[in-house]
């Protein structure tokens, strides 16, 4: 269903104040003020995302943050002259809603289609934008199955903006060699896809970095085993524990468990587990917990633009919960980058042609690179997080190294 | 961990899912309708842990019961009384869709990232450390089930209550005949099922302090295949195959090999089949016993 117009009229009210402050602030700074604002034709993106169910937290900031960046790139003058517009249709992660949005984005004028988070959920938009010729981006799905690999042949036209698992594992491998932890106990959710990858490719590259495993643990959210598993993880030897999951419930369940038995060492864990909102209160149980992320949300991002967006966004009240927030203005960045390249063509092809391409494209999350083997990002630097007495801060900025492409 | 630590883990797990499946069994005992929407009183009640969490402990404990025993009687109310004399295929139908309105509210209400309870978290403490692994929570829930099944027990079989409950249970014409007031036995069920619903609420908030919107769900789904195992019609049989169900489940996440975790549900839900096929009346029913599950 398509977001009401009234609610935005509402919402861009409410909050055009701080938006033209900070947008004037912000472009104002890099691009001068005396830019027109785009007056072509718009260059319409259809947004088939999920703005209720459990994909919301990460599709929902990454689309606020874009159509915050869409109104900085329009308020300097557009894509070649043209403004940007985000239309938004909220699936709920509905297989039929989510098809049939995709097909009313295109008969409302779409050129590119934007998707969830989720290239599972996001399939029957996919297969829609594919069959239609367009290019189809999505901005945090962290598998490399936004592409051929899933999709074949007509898979060359969809991308995300999100890292490839392979490069989620190979950071975590260069964080634990690096803070001297040489020993790991692996703990892998095997409820999606992605935690097996990521915890696989961290095993791989933490062995190839000179690391060992101790324990490979296992568990699935939902089968009422996390309690014995971390058990076996709290009474392990080695120096650290990686947790591939997400924050469902288990996630502080396993915390609790590990740092009630007395095991007091670092509990690693990628992307999925960012935002502290799942954390234990308790500032012994919350501590030494570490992750990689695109960007921090404690106020503490190294990178000033992101910290500016974060407070806009912040101030509209749209907190985001997670650093994934950021892969919303750096996909649109990827298209502007795209579009550029030929010149405003909005043709699928010809803008995946360029894409595919992408080597090193600056973006509000960190240099983007794409290759026929690899439609998600490899090699972009991570924030490290680490919370320490229930408070989680920013430490350092982590590339995944010569690992990242799973070599 | 060693065997004993297995074990108790085991009967910990069990225990928690009796407690649910007790509250699952007291309501269709009276009713010979099954209330799918249990689970969402366990979700609504976790809430309020959560919107109580600047309360003192104990009077948020307290508010937790008077929500689900709340919850418990809006469901009475609001679907079985309007119900009664339906098939229990139709309250079937009607209770899933209620919990799953319900579970569609606290997405909108609460949102899906779930939000943290910290509420007696000293009672994940290990009492026990090392090998054994034994933490203060899991006896807390033995002892919890144990109270509150043995308390009921006395309930049911030495009080006036209990003696019509019983006979409301067994024969809800006749019970009506010799004058047992049916709406009144029937708002019992309801209150200690939204008791039983609070306990299990405080007792998994601690140890799984993040409240999701399936959190009462992924809890109830599992017990009421424990209620089927056991023997719906009779409430001992139904608590005794939550216990079982719990505990078959946590036994073979302790003692399968790493490999062959992933089928921890597959194989309890095997044991299940494999059960019913042998005995199609419930674990623990007798031989030749009627069998009618649903």
């Amino acid at each position: 269903m398509v977001r009401r117009p009234w609610l935005k009229a509402v919402a861009a009210l409410a909050g055009s104040v701080g938006l033209v402050v900070g947008t004037v602030g912000v472009a104002g700074a890099s691009a001068g003020l005396h830019h027109k604002a785009a007056k072509g034709k718009p260059i319409i993106i259809g947004a088939v995302i999920d703005e209720t169910s459990t994909m919301k937290p990460f599709d929902q900031p990454a689309i606020q943050a874009a159509e915050l960046w869409a109104k900085k790139v329009n308020a300097s003058g557009g894509v070649l002259g043209r403004p940007i517009q985000f239309k938004v249709y909220n699936d709920q992660l509905q297989p039929s809603a989510t098809r049939s949005d995709a097909l009313k984005a295109i008969s409302q004028g779409a050129s590119i289609l934007w998707t969830t988070c989720d290239v599972t959920f996001a399939t029957p938009a996919i297969q829609v934008g594919l069959a239609h010729h367009m290019l189809v981006v999505s901005p945090c799905t962290g598998t490399n199955e936004m592409g051929p690999s899933r999709f074949g042949a007509p898979g060359k036209l969809a991308f995300s903006f999100g890292n490839a698992p392979t490069s989620d594992g190979a950071v975590l491998a260069r964080l634990l060699i690096q803070k001297g932890w040489k020993t790991a106990t692996v703990v892998t959710d095997k409820l999606l896809t992605y935690f097996v990858d990521v915890c696989q490719n961290f095993t791989t590259d933490y062995q190839k970095m000179g690391g060992k495993i101790v324990t490979q643990l296992t568990y699935t959210t939902g089968d009422h085993t996390v309690t014995q598993v971390a058990q076996k993880a709290a009474t392990s030897s080695a120096a650290a524990t990686v947790l591939c999951t997400t924050t469902t419930p288990t996630l502080p369940a396993f915390v609790t468990s590990v740092r009630t038995l007395g095991n007091t060492k670092p509990i690693v864990g990628p992307w999925a587990i960012d935002g502290g909102f799942w954390e234990p209160s308790s500032a012994t149980v919350s501590n030494n917990i570490w992750w990689s992320t695109y960007a921090s949300v404690f106020g503490d991002d190294p990178n000033h633009q992101i910290r500016s967006l974060y407070s806009q966004m912040k101030s509209k009240g749209e907190t985001p919960q997670t650093g994934g927030f950021v892969t919303g203005p750096t996909a649109l960045q990827g298209i502007i980058a795209a579009i550029k390249r030929t010149h405003g063509t909005l043709k699928g092809s010809r803008l995946a042609a360029q894409m595919v391409k992408f080597h090193n494209v600056p973006t509000l999350s960190g240099p983007v690179s794409f290759s026929a083997k690899f439609h998600a990002v490899v090699g972009r630097p991570y924030r490290i997080i680490e919370v320490k007495n229930g408070k989680p801060h920013f430490v350092e900025m982590l590339a995944p190294g010569k690992y990242a492409g799973g070599a | 961990m060693t065997v004993l630590g297995y074990l108790v883990d085991a009967v910990s797990l069990g225990a928690l899912y009796a407690l649910i499946a007790v509250s699952v069994g007291l309501v269709f005992g009276v009713l010979r309708q099954v209330n799918l929407a249990q689970g969402e009183v366990i979700t609504f009640g976790a809430y309020s842990l959560w919107l109580m969490r600047t309360l003192p402990t104990w009077l948020a404990i307290v508010l937790c019961f008077g929500v689900c025993i709340a919850g418990s009687l809006v469901l009475q109310v609001a679907v079985f009384r309007p119900l009664r004399g339906a098939s229990p295929l139709t309250t079937l139908i009607a209770t899933f869709g209620v919990s799953y309105g319900l579970e569609a509210l606290w997405l909108i209400v609460f949102g899906p990232s779930g939000n943290t309870v910290s509420m007696l978290t000293n009672l994940n403490d290990a009492l026990v450390g090392g090998a054994v692994a034994l933490r203060w929570i899991t006896l807390v829930e033995i002892g919890a089930a144990v109270l509150l099944l043995g308390g009921l027990l006395l309930l049911l079989f030495r009080t006036s209550l209990g003696m019509r409950m019983r006979a409301t249970a067994e024969d809800l014409r006749a019970a009506r005949l010799v004058g047992v007031r049916i709406g009144r036995v029937v708002t019992w069920a309801f209150v200690l099922s939204g008791a039983s619903a609070a306990v299990v609420a405080v007792l998994t908030t601690v140890q799984t302090p993040l409240v999701t919107p399936t959190f009462g769900l992924n809890l109830i789904i599992v017990a009421l295949v424990g209620v089927v195992l056991g023997g719906m019609d009779h409430l001992g049989r139904a608590t005794a195959g939550g216990f079982v169900v719990g505990f078959v489940n946590s036994l073979l996440g302790s003692v399968l090999p790493e490999q062959q975790l992933v089928f921890v549900t597959s194989l309890t839900f095997l044991f299940v089949v494999i059960v019913l096929v042998l005995r199609p009346a419930g674990l623990l029913a007798p031989r030749g016993a009627n069998v009618e599950r649903v």
